[in-house]
């Protein structure tokens, strides 16, 4: 798990996590590696611009990439990803099961007022 | 969404520390004013709040701006989620503080859907993380603890 060096990791994480656009990079990966001419494409911005959102994502430690930051694909690194969600998903659970039973008694509400 | 999210999810998450909110979004097919009905009528919050789908084992509601509340789980009724409301503007707002955080309600109506958005602003970053940490079950809590324990001992493998 050599993902972390600095104490406020997870500050440094969020923080590139912020960005839009970092985030779509971030689900663009999910779906496998790609390469920084690939990663242009889909976002419309110039090279400058995503070498730059990618060298925050690397610095946080959430992808992995090549030296030769042109040609070498970009992955994302599965366990730094994997630490955050672990940490972030029981709090989203708790609301998903919250939200779920609102949804359940909004329709209550709804078949009661129709009788 | 900084999140992979399955399609399954229905529920929005974004969390931004740099002005410590965590939002959360969802679309229902319900008119706003019921939704709003939802959130401040004890005997419908009682029917909603707990995520385990158990009814609430007391809930009060004082809804007026100054007014307080409060929702008891049957499975931690040591932990209460309990605050004041600051603004009720039915059918768009809900503004209430609780556990030292302010919580933001807002519904949007379109065409019989309703976009709602749920803020919690904290005060500061640490604050955020203890929020994020409250009320969720003690195994999963302990995966922070975890996390917190295995930066704790990186700093003092680097620094020293």
């Amino acid at each position: 798990m050599a993902i972390f060096d600095n104490t406020d990791h997870l500050s440094v994480a969020f923080q590139a996590l912020c960005d839009p656009t970092r985030r779509a990079i971030l689900a663009r990966l999910t779906q496998g590696e790609a390469t920084v001419s690939q990663l242009m494409e889909p976002f419309e911005l110039s090279q400058p611009t995503i070498s730059k959102h990618l060298k925050v994502l690397e610095n946080a430690g959430l992808i992995e990439g090549g030296r030769d930051a042109q040609r070498r694909p970009r992955r994302l690194a599965p366990l730094a990803m994997k630490d955050i969600a672990d940490w972030i998903e029981p709090f989203r659970q708790q609301w998903e099961s919250r939200l779920n039973n609102l949804d359940a008694h909004l329709a209550t509400m709804k078949q009661q007022k129709e009788k | 969404m900084p999140f992979v999210q399955t399609a399954t999810d229905q529920t929005g998450l974004v969390i931004d520390r740099r002005s410590h909110t965590i939002k959360l979004t969802r679309n229902f097919d319900a008119p706003r004013a019921e939704i709003f009905e939802a959130w401040t009528n004890p005997e419908h919050v009682a029917c909603w709040w707990d995520p385990a789908g158990e009814p609430l084992a007391a809930c009060e509601i004082d809804l007026r701006p100054g007014g307080s509340f409060k929702f008891v789980t049957k499975d931690h009724p040591d932990m209460p989620f309990a605050g004041t409301y600051r603004e009720i503007a039915p059918p768009s707002r809900l503004i209430f503080e609780a556990l030292g955080a302010t919580g933001r309600v807002t519904l949007e109506e379109a065409v019989g859907r309703t976009h709602m958005a749920v803020e919690i602003e904290c005060q500061s970053a640490e604050q955020l993380d203890q929020y994020l940490r409250m009320g969720v079950d003690v195994g999963t809590a302990q995966t922070l603890d975890n996390l917190v324990a295995y930066a704790h001992r990186r700093s003092t493998v680097s620094s020293g």
